[in-house]
C-alpha cells in the first residue's frame, strides 16, 4: 500500500549518522569562500555553483547534488561546473528555437550567463515556460511551515514547501487555489522497512519536485494530520521571484536523489531561494541535518520574511470553538454529535439564533475531525452531519465563529534544538560532574514556548559523569530516540498518552553498576488540571540486555504517576514509578523523582533534579543541579 | 504500489482530472509533470459528508461546456464537506474559492452566499448526495438568479 509520510525525517530511521560526508559538516558547503576572490574564475561565482547545485569536498573538487543526466549539457558536468558552464555557454548561443532549445530548458542559467557575458541573443519564444510561468502567476513567494501535533512527536521536525501567491488585488484568484513547490521522495513501495531506511539514510530513493494546488496542501497537513500552518511571506522582488521560478523549471523533474537527514524537503527549497536571491547562501547554515523548523529559523534570520500568517488545523479550530461553549453547551454538542439528541430537540431549540449557530458550527467540526481521525464510521458521521449542516442553514446569522488566538510565540521563535549541560550532583555518597549533549530536540522540561504541550522528542542524547572520589569517568546513559507523547482527555478527545525509547543505560544489578542496553515502552492516559498543568497515569514495560545479568536479561512492567507543569518562567515533572522485575532478581525497583527548570532566558535553563530510589533492599537518593544552554 | 515520503504529494484521481487537455484551471500545470505523476498515489480521506465521487448526472459538464463551471465540479470534489460547511453557514474561504472559480464579481458575491446558504437543502438534499449533483443544483439555482445567471451560461 501506498505510504505518504508528510515528516521530512522519520525518527525511526534516525539511525546512525554514517554517511559519508556527513561526518565532514562545514567542508561540503564551502562555496561563500570564493565570494571575495578578486580574479574569481566565472565558472566558481557562487551563483552558478547554487544554480549546478554544486558542492565543493574537502579535496576542492566539485559535485553537482542533481543525479540526473537530463540535468546536465556537459557529460562532464556533474563533476565539473567548469564544463558545464562551456557547454551552456555553447548551447544557449546554438541555432534552433523553442521549448527544447537550451535557453527555454535553462531559463535562470541561460539569463545568468547572458548578463556576465552580455551576449546579443536574439528574442526567443519558450512557449512551454512561459505559459508555465503564466498560469503559476506568482507575485509573492510564501515559505509555509507544518508545525508538529499534538500526540505525533515524529512529525515535530515539521515540514515546509513553498506557495506561489497570485496577485493579491486580483479578484480572479485566490490563496486557496494557489499553487505550491514541493520536493519530496518517491520509494518503491516493494522496499521493505530496512532497505527503506537503508536507502533513505545513504540514498537510493530519488527525489523529485513538484507542483499542487495549496488546498490540496491544507487537506493534508491541517485536515488529515491537524498540523497548523506558518505561512511567512518572503520578501523577494518580482525579478527574485521571476528567477525561483525560472531555476524550478530547470530542476522540475530532474531526480536529486534524497536523504532524510540533509539533503531533504527542507533543504532543496533553500536551495531555490539561494537561486532567487544570490549570496543568500541558507544552503551554508545546513550542517549535518537539516530539520524544518531550523531551516525556518535561518530564513527569518536572513531577512527573507515580510509578514507572518497563522493557519489553525481542523483540530486546533474544533477544540478552541468547543472550548468557547459553556459547559451545557458543550454537554449538547456532545450529545449531537453521538445522535443521542436531534437538532430539533427542545434544550437545543431554547438557545438564541447566534448560540445555536455557533453549537451547529462546533458541533460539525467535532464531527468531521472524529470521522477523519477516529474513523466515525459514515453510516453515524453523514446523516448527523447532514441535519446539522440543514439546521445551520436555516439560521441567517452569519457572524463568524471566532478563530483560535495565534500562538504567541511561533514554533521558530522556540528554544535552539541543540542542547549542551553542565550539572554537580551527588548519587548514593559519591560526588559527580555531569556532562550532557542533546542534538534534538525537546523534552517536557525545556521552555515550552513554541513547542507543544506534553510532547518530547530527544535523539542521541549523551550523558557523561565524572566522579570525583576515584577520577572515574563514566558514561552514564546514551539516548539513541526518547519520545513521549502526553495528551489530554476530555469529554470531546480522548487519545492515549505515550511513550517509547531505546539506548544504554546504567543499570544495578545488585553488586554493580553496568551499562546495559534497554528498550522501553509505556501507554497511559493523561488529564489536564489547568491550562500549564497535566496530570499523567502510564503503564510502562522495560527491557534490559547485559551478560552480568544473570539470564542475560531482564523484564519489567511498571507503572509511572506523574504530575507536569509547564510554563515559560518554569517547567517542572514529579511523580513515582515503579518497576517488578521478572526475571533476573525479581526485585522491585520504586522511585519518586522531582525535576524543575527555571527558564532564565531563551537560550538557558537552571535545572535541578531529585530522585529517590528503593532497589536491592536499599535506598539511593540522586539529586544534581545545572544549567542548560540551547543553540 | 509506492510510498511517497515527505512532500506527500495528493496527485489523487480528481486531481488528475485536472490533467485533462483543456478541461478547467491548472491543466497547464500538471502537464508535463508524466516524471512524477505516475509515482503518485491518491490518499483519500474518510470523507465525513457527501459522496465524493466525480460524478455527474447530468453529464452537462463535459469538457465543452462552461470551463469555470469544470473547475467549481473539481474543486467541490475535493472539497466537499468544508465547501457543504461554509455554505451552510454563508461565509467561509471556501465561498470566496467558489465565487472566484466561477467569476462572481465582488459585487455579486453577498448574492452568492446567500442563495447557497438559503438554498442548502436543496443543494444537499440528503447525506448521499454526491458532490457532483450539488454542482448541478448550484448551476440550476444561479441560472434562476437574475444577478447570478451570467456567470453559469454556456
Amino acid at each position: 500500500m501506498a505510504r505518504l509520510l508528510s515528516t521530512c525525517l522519520r525518527w525511526p530511521l534516525m539511525l546512525p549518522l554514517l554517511r559519508p560526508g556527513l561526518l565532514a559538516p562545514g567542508l561540503l558547503f564551502a562555496t561563500h569562500c570564493f565570494a571575495e576572490s578578486p580574479i574569481q574564475p566565472l565558472h566558481t561565482d557562487p551563483v552558478w555553483l547554487t544554480l549546478g547545485h554544486y558542492q565543493q569536498a574537502m579535496t576542492g573538487g566539485y559535485t553537482s547534488q542533481a543525479d540526473d543526466p537530463d540535468f546536465f549539457l556537459s557529460p562532464a558536468g556533474k563533476h565539473s561546473p567548469k564544463d558545464e558552464l562551456d557547454a551552456t555557454l555553447r548551447a544557449i548561443q546554438a541555432d534552433g528555437e523553442g521549448d527544447s532549445h537550451a535557453r527555454c530548458q535553462f531559463p535562470a542559467r541561460a539569463a545568468w550567463l547572458q548578463q556576465q557575458f552580455q551576449l546579443e541573443l536574439p528574442p526567443m519564444a519558450c512557449p512551454a515556460f512561459d505559459q508555465w510561468t503564466a498560469t503559476l502567476n506568482a507575485e509573492h513567494v510564501t515559505l509555509v511551515f507544518a508545525a508538529s501535533y499534538l500526540n505525533s512527536p515524529s512529525s515535530m521536525f515539521g515540514h515546509t514547501f513553498l506557495r506561489l501567491d497570485p496577485p493579491q488585488d486580483d479578484a480572479s484568484t485566490n490563496l486557496l487555489l494557489a499553487n505550491t513547490i514541493s520536493y519530496a521522495a518517491d520509494a518503491a513501495a516493494h522496499d521493505n522497512e530496512l532497505l527503506f531506511a537503508y536507502k533513505g539514510i545513504f540514498g537510493g530513493y530519488p527525489g523529485v519536485t513538484s507542483v499542487e494546488p495549496y488546498y490540496e496542501k491544507i487537506r493534508l497537513y491541517s485536515d488529515i494530520e491537524h498540523r497548523d500552518l506558518w505561512e511567512y511571506r518572503l520578501n523577494l522582488r518580482p525579478a527574485e521571484v521571476a528567477r525561483l521560478l525560472a531555476h524550478t523549471w530547470e530542476i522540475r523533474n530532474r531526480n536529486f536523489d534524497y536523504y532524510f537527514f540533509d539533503e531533504n524537503c527542507a533543504y532543496r527549497l533553500l536551495a531555490l531561494i539561494d537561486a532567487a536571491r544570490p549570496g543568500t547562501d541558507l544552503i551554508g547554515e545546513v550542517s549535518t541535518h537539516a530539520i524544518p523548523s531550523d531551516t525556518v529559523r535561518w530564513v527569518v534570520a536572513k531577512d527573507l520574511v515580510a509578514e507572518v500568517h497563522y493557519r489553525p488545523s481542523a483540530a486546533t479550530s474544533v477544540s478552541y470553538a468547543l472550548g468557547q461553549l459553556p459547559v451545557a453547551q458543550q454537554r449538547l454538542a456532545v450529545a449531537l454529535a453521538r445522535g443521542a439528541l436531534s437538532v430539533n430537540a427542545p434544550d437545543v431549540a431554547a438557545l438564541e439564533p447566534a448560540d445555536k449557530a455557533r453549537l451547529f458550527d462546533a458541533t460539525y467540526d467535532y464531527v468531521r475531525y472524529q470521522s477523519a481521525a477516529k474513523k466515525w464510521p459514515r453510516e453515524h458521521a453523514a446523516p448527523v452531519s447532514h441535519d446539522l449542516l440543514v439546521a445551520r442553514s436555516q439560521i441567517s446569522a452569519t457572524t463568524a465563529t471566532s478563530e483560535p488566538t495565534v500562538p504567541a510565540v511561533r514554533d521558530d521563535q522556540g528554544h535552539n534544538t541543540f542542547r549542551a549541560s553542565v550539572a554537580a550532583g551527588r548519587r548514593a555518597d559519591r560526588n559527580f560532574t555531569q556532562l550532557t549533549l542533546r542534538p534534538a530536540y525537546h523534552d517536557l522540561l525545556d521552555p515550552p514556548a513554541g513547542y507543544r504541550h506534553g510532547a518530547e522528542l530527544e535523539f542521541l542524547r549523551v550523558d557523561a559523569r565524572y566522579y570525583t572520589d576515584n577520577q572515574s569517568l563514566e558514561l552514564e546513559q546514551l539516548t539513541g530516540v526518547a519520545i513521549r507523547s502526553l495528551s489530554t482527555r476530555n469529554a470531546f478527545f480522548q487519545p492515549l498518552s505515550w511513550q517509547v525509547g531505546f539506548g544504554g543505560r546504567r543499570t544495578d544489578t545488585g553488586s554493580k553498576r553496568v551499562l546495559a542496553p534497554y528498550l522501553e515502552g509505556g501507554v497511559g492516559g493523561s488529564w489536564a488540571l489547568g491550562s500549564n498543568t497535566q496530570a499523567f497515569a502510564l503503564a510502562t514495560v522495560d527491557a534490559e540486555i547485559d551478560d552480568d545479568l544473570n539470564k542475560g536479561y531482564d523484564l519489567g512492567p511498571g507503572a509511572d504517576l506523574g504530575l507536569v507543569f509547564q510554563h515559560h518562567t518554569v517547567s517542572a515533572l514529579a511523580g513515582v514509578k515503579r518497576k517488578a522485575w521478572l526475571v533476573d532478581n525479581l526485585q522491585r525497583q520504586d522511585q519518586l523523582y522531582v525535576h524543575t527548570n527555571w527558564h532564565l532566558s531563551r537560550a538557558v535553563s537552571a535545572f535541578a533534579a531529585f530522585t529517590r530510589e528503593h532497589h536491592f533492599d536499599r535506598y539511593h537518593t540522586l539529586w544534581h543541579v545545572g544549567l542548560h544552554v540551547y543553540f | 504500489m509506492k510510498k511517497l515520503i515527505a512532500g506527500a504529494i495528493l496527485l489523487g484521481v480528481s486531481t488528475m482530472a485536472f490533467a485533462q487537455p483543456g478541461c478547467g484551471v491548472g491543466a497547464m500545470i500538471w502537464k508535463g509533470q508524466s516524471g512524477a505523476a505516475p509515482h503518485i498515489l491518491a490518499a483519500t480521506t474518510n470523507a465525513t459528508f457527501g459522496n465524493q465521487t466525480f460524478g455527474m448526472t447530468t453529464g452537462t459538464l463535459g469538457c465543452n461546456t462552461n470551463e469555470s463551471v469544470q473547475s467549481l465540479a473539481l474543486y467541490m470534489d475535493n472539497n466537499f464537506d468544508k465547501i457543504a460547511r461554509d455554505m451552510s453557514r454563508g461565509n467561509g474561504e471556501n465561498l470566496d474559492t467558489m465565487a472566484v472559480l466561477l467569476g462572481v464579481e465582488q459585487a455579486d458575491r453577498e448574492a452568492f452566499r446567500s442563495l447557497l446558504q438559503n438554498n442548502f437543502a436543496t443543494i444537499v438534499p440528503s447525506a448521499d448526495t454526491t458532490s457532483g449533483e450539488a454542482v448541478d443544483s448550484i448551476v440550476a439555482l444561479m441560472l434562476q438568479d437574475e444577478v447570478l445567471s451570467k456567470y453559469v451560461a454556456a
